[in-house]
């Protein structure tokens, strides 16, 4: 690189999972001191492509290939601004009505502004803190919040660094993160044909090339490859689907909304009403059913129970009929394109292709459509060419192996010789995440299973029970994933638990003055991946695995330091108290500094000659990739082996074969009628009521679709500048607010007199959300759709609140996914719409409505900080 | 003479190149190539979104313009247009100031306040010439929907391609049309009608195109011309007016 347009270059991973799973792999150009530029990584600077063992996919005549640079998302060409946002967090900050040896003033948080202290006064206070608490209500009255999406770090993880930390001081009490991206799949998928710990088809090595080969069509079922997949991997996924349409698979969608990939690839939409796809799914199965087109020598071979499922679709069991015409009803799709559908279906190879999000894997019951999902695929011989299931995202996920449909690469690199944040721990005590706001306002709490994702289908039989007076409450919160209440399951709620007099103390850490940040008591801030040194790998590409050197690209911003560093100072502050603090930095830092840390993250990676590669030229080379292992077209595809042979190579259920009725779940809890042994069309229960049958509906009469985003990672990247500009960014008001999109179907709108960019109010029971109105043929009548994760801006604080930012979980469903599934019930609930006037809010709320919205950026830190 | 080739059917819409082209020039000097762009508002490369039909037949098409890659602007502006013998177009920085008349009569150009001059899209002339072969937003897009090179190397491709004015250097592939669409139900039976012959008719009488429903009783005249037709089946025959904007007829009852 020449040095008139760039002086130095340095590799940062951007993607933006976390757990230290890597992945976007990009070329940062730095010049004068700032990062000039963000770019895709060029293999070929280091390698030819024999020196990859560079594959190709070669089918019907056609060649798919993985090219020699790296398919970075906008989400991390257009990163930048993130690290001078004029909402980072400059220096550490109290709230000001806070007062340790005072008052607490805790039904001020989310209300009160800040003050700057100093790094020794805010490092004291927090050491001072942890100390009478432990010492009070012992370690695990500190919950420590430390999952979460992000920035994907390793030394410097973005989350969990506070749980090392605490581990040091006697342990504390663990956020148990459910496994929010794929509820269904996990909750009850598991309990139909095994394929722990997900639920998902884990078994799909070599699946895009035996759609290639093999496929006559793909069911991308509530998935969107131009979405999900950005911050998890890049745009291999992308190009992929444009492959697969030019090899003549039809690629048929089927999810409520007209997706960002339906959009362009789909050569059939089935627009189906927001989680009623069970309906639907039933309705393929009756057609199949009474029409005779399922494969019966595989029910026979390949599962138990058919016959109590057969049952239940032919009405023995209910008198009802599961036909299509039931179905149209409740799914918004005509009877006869269900027919036609299911014939399609049954006369073709088809596999079925899932990207995460959606309300098919995240509404209420999401265990019934995803047990659904699998029993059609064992009425179509699953596992035959051509017909599996397959993810376009998170490949090699939790170093799954076999969880990638694409060419097996040599070496699945990890970072963990070096990773610093927070690790799937299953010892007690633990609280569900999305449990943590009724175990501050109730008190006790009773659920099944770790809920952690990445465990076997058994332990949700396990019970377990936490009870603030056994167990000590929840003094203190130690955050560093402070969007809760952007991204789970009931935020007005959480928001009331976390001004309850209970919780003593919110420590923060964050780069940015957002979400849940503004409900802390002290707030330490956090550098940017751009100001750290660290080890990375990228293992999401599709293309080759790597590891990195990530240098420093820029300084520190302000007073930032990194959540390894924040959580250092707090662990030299405890060490100047002594006792059990004794040499306590020390035990954390291992003894190590940073680049020590990124040299053992070098040789424990997991490449086969770690312990004796030379560093430096590592360093200098800055990233080494994996070739394609030899003869990987070899490895025989997908779940060919247990089609071919299911007694040799039996599932994971008990029986080893696909169970449409699950003996676990009938004799674990036989009164539960909600998950049931074989999976239902549940219209209603476990605290969710949200049909457009329901008598809720008459007030509140719209599904609400509420997509991972499009230009978020959840609740990252919402100040940049550069995609709130883009027409499906934000909405700028008649008041020059940069609100949230809300697309509603043109004909929906003309009847409630709702125009293209109007202000408008979502609301239920749980409050009031705002957003700018869009109107689009992109969503059916009935159903709107905005997307989660913009950042808050509350008015009205606690449940019937009101919120100005658009951020929607603030008003979704506090009840879990069903009563024995503590998973997150996020998509698909029955709102309200109407038009608003901003101008008549602000008069009604002039304090909220007298904030900063940057043109630019929308909200700034300044608006929070008191100058002196 | 360098060219922009931007194939329409391939643009997935992930605005990579209209947000690289923002991280090269938001708020940076490349001088003497260009002046800072503002942080927003300004599109040097930017991606036009349509979207298209009614549900469930809706589309979307992405366009992105380099609008300012035209001889147009140094035939009407020579003063202002840097001399490159690679025929990229640079609007001179320091020859723009007060040329607020290039930005309104250019799409593409757009007239900076503060800077008091006019800026565009430059071809990344200041990367090319520090050894880049291709300027950002191509080398940030994933799908091959925008390429660059020399007019010679694309040359069987560009024969059909549309260009937005004539002096244009961008030339597009698959340029968005029409399309007429809908599905053949029979609602007596309460089945769709698989197979059913199907045409599109223009405005002179004359058969435009002609198929066979699918498996889903569909038919689907896509990249026709703007017109408005007729839609002929069974013994029907249907306006579909795509004079202004695509039409799905919706499920037609053949009955």
């Amino acid at each position: 690189m020449s040095k008139k347009t760039s002086d130095k270059s340095v590799i940062k991973c951007l993607g933006f999972c976390g757990f230290g799973m890597g992945a976007n792999a990009t070329e940062v150009d730095v010049k004068d001191g700032r990062v000039a530029r963000i770019r895709p990584l060029h293999y070929d600077q280091l390698y030819e492509p024999e020196d990859l063992n560079y594959w190709k996919i070669k089918a019907r005549g056609k060649e798919f290939e993985p090219l020699m640079k790296s398919f970075p998302p906008p989400l991390a060409v257009g990163y930048k601004p993130r690290a001078f946002s004029p909402n980072r967090i400059p220096y550490p900050l109290k709230r000001v009505d806070w007062d340790p040896n005072g008052e607490r003033n805790t039904h001020n948080r989310g209300k009160s502004k800040y003050v700057r202290i100093s790094w020794d006064e805010a490092a004291g206070t927090i050491a001072a803190e942890i100390k009478r608490i432990q010492e009070d209500f012992g370690p695990f009255a500190i919950y420590a919040q430390s999952d979460g999406h992000g920035e994907t770090k390793s030394i410097h993880a973005s989350h969990g660094c506070q749980t090392n930390l605490l581990q040091l001081t006697g342990g504390f009490l663990k956020q148990a993160r459910q496994p929010d991206s794929w509820e269904g799949w996990y909750w009850g998928a598991k309990h139909a044909w095994g394929m722990n710990p997900v639920g998902m088809q884990t078994t799909t090595t070599n699946v895009v090339k035996d759609v290639a080969e093999n496929s006559d069509a793909i069911l991308f079922w509530g998935a969107d490859p131009e979405t999900t997949p950005w911050g998890w991997g890049g745009q291999m996924a992308s190009r992929l689907s444009y492959w697969f349409t030019e090899l003549g698979i039809k690629s048929v969608y089927i999810c409520p909304d007209l997706n960002y990939a339906a959009a362009i690839h789909a050569d059939k939409w089935f627009p189906v009403l927001p989680n009623t796809d069970v309906a639907l799914q039933l309705a393929i199965a009756y057609v199949w059913i009474t029409e005779g087109l399922y494969d019966k020598a595989y029910i026979e071979t390949h599962s138990v129970g058919f016959d109590k499922f057969e049952e239940y679709v032919l009405g023995a069991e209910d008198g009802v009929l599961k036909t299509p015409e039931w179905a149209a009803e409740k799914c918004g799709i005509p009877d006869y394109k269900i027919k036609a559908l299911a014939r399609y279906w049954a006369a073709r190879k088809v596999s079925i292709a899932h990207c995460n999000g959606g309300g098919y894997i995240r509404a209420a019951f999401s265990h019934e459509p995803a047990r659904m999902e699998v029993y059609l695929l064992g009425m179509r011989g699953v596992g035959q060419p051509g017909v599996n299931m397959f993810q376009m995202i998170e490949w090699q996920l939790m170093g799954i192996e076999s969880w990638n449909p694409l060419p097996s690469c040599t070496v699945l690199p990890s970072v963990e010789g070096c990773y610093r944040g927070a690790t799937m721990d299953l010892s007690e005590p633990f609280i569900p995440k999305t449990r943590i706001h009724d175990a501050i306002l109730d008190g006790s709490i009773d659920w099944h299973g770790h809920v952690i994702a990445g465990i076997a289908a058994l332990d949700q039989l396990f019970d377990f029970h936490w009870d603030k007076d056994r167990d000590g409450g929840i003094k203190m919160i130690w955050s560093d994933a402070p969007c809760w209440s952007t991204c789970w399951n009931g935020g007005n709620r959480f928001h009331e638990a976390m001004r309850d007099p209970s919780l003593e103390f919110v420590l923060v850490q964050h780069p940015w003055m957002e979400n849940d940040t503004k409900f802390a008591d002290i707030i330490l801030p956090v550098t940017t991946t751009f100001e750290t040194q660290d080890f990375n790998v990228d293992t999401r590409n599709g293309q080759w695995n790597l590891i990195a050197f990530e240098d420093q690209a820029i300084e520190a911003y302000c007073e930032a330091k990194s959540d390894y560093e924040c959580v250092g100072e707090v662990a030299k502050a405890l060490e100047r108290l002594g006792g059990a603090y004794e040499n306590l930095y020390e035990r954390y830092t291992q003894g190590r500094d940073v680049m020590e840390w990124v040299e053992k993250g070098f040789r424990e990676c997991g490449k086969p000659d770690g312990e004796t590669a030379d560093f430096e030229k590592f360093k200098q080379d800055r990233f080494e990739a994996f070739p394609t292992k030899e003869n990987w077209e070899e490895a025989r595809a997908g779940l060919i082996d247990f089609y071919e042979d299911p007694e040799g190579h039996p599932l994971e259920t008990p029986s080893g074969k696909i169970e449409y009725y699950s003996e676990t779940l009938a004799t674990a809890f036989p009164d539960d009628h909600i998950r049931g042994p074989v999976a239902h069309w549940i219209d209603k229960g476990d605290g969710h009521d949200d049909r457009l049958s329901s008598e809720r509906a008459q007030k509140y009469p719209f599904l609400m679709i509420t997509n991972h985003p499009r230009w978020r990672v959840h609740a990252n990247h919402d100040d940049i500048p550069w995609f709130r500009e883009i027409a499906t960014g934000k909405v700028t008001g008649p008041d020059g607010y940069g609100y949230e999109p809300v697309y509603i179907n043109p004909a929906d709108a003309a009847e409630l007199g709702i125009a293209d960019g109007d202000v408008v109010g979502l609301f239920n029971e749980r409050g009031t959300v705002l957003g700018g109105a869009v109107l689009s043929e992109r969503v059916p009548r009935q159903t709107v759709s905005q997307d989660h994760g913009a950042r808050e801006d509350c008015v009205v604080i606690g449940m019937g609140g009101l919120d100005r930012g658009g951020a929607n979980n603030l008003i979704c469903p506090s009840a879990t996914t069903s009563k024995n599934c503590a998973g997150e019930a996020t998509n698909s609930f029955l709102v309200g719409v109407k038009k608003v006037d901003p101008f008549e809010l602000a008069k009604q709320y002039p304090e909220a409505f007298s904030r900063t919205c940057d043109p630019d950026w929308g909200q700034v830190v300044a608006d929070y900080i008191i100058e002196e | 003479m360098k060219v922009f080739v931007v194939d329409v059917a391939k643009c997935n819409g992930c605005y990579n190149c209209q947000v690289s082209c923002k991280d090269e020039h938001c708020g940076v000097d490349w001088m003497p190539y260009a002046k800072a762009e503002p942080m927003t508002g300004q599109f040097w490369c930017g991606v036009e979104e349509r979207v298209r039909g009614t549900v469930p037949l809706t589309r979307i098409s992405y366009i992105p313009h380099l609008d300012a890659q035209t001889d147009a602007i140094g035939d009407y502006a020579p003063e202002a247009v840097m001399e490159r013998e690679d025929g990229i177009v640079v609007l001179d920085p320091a020859k723009c100031q007060d040329r607020k008349d290039i930005a309104d009569k250019f799409p593409g150009v757009f007239w900076n306040e503060e800077l008091g001059i006019c800026q565009g899209c430059t071809g990344c002339a200041h990367l090319l010439d520090d050894g880049w072969t291709v300027p950002r937003c191509v080398d940030s897009c994933p799908t091959g929907a925008l390429r660059f090179g020399e007019a010679e190397d694309f040359a069987g491709e560009l024969e059909d391609a549309v260009r937005l004015d004539e002096k244009s250097h961008v030339y597009y592939l698959n340029y968005p049309k029409r399309f007429v669409g809908g599905c053949l139900v029979d609602l007596d039976e309460r089945e769709v009608v698989i197979g059913a012959d199907v045409a599109l008719v223009g405005p002179d009488g004359a058969v435009v195109a002609a198929q066979k429903t699918d498996e889903f009783g569909d038919f689907m005249f896509d990249q026709v011309e703007a017109a408005a037709y007729k839609v002929t089946f069974a013994d029907k025959s249907l306006d579909a007016d795509a004079t202004d904007a695509d039409v799905n007829l919706g499920d037609l009852s053949i009955k």
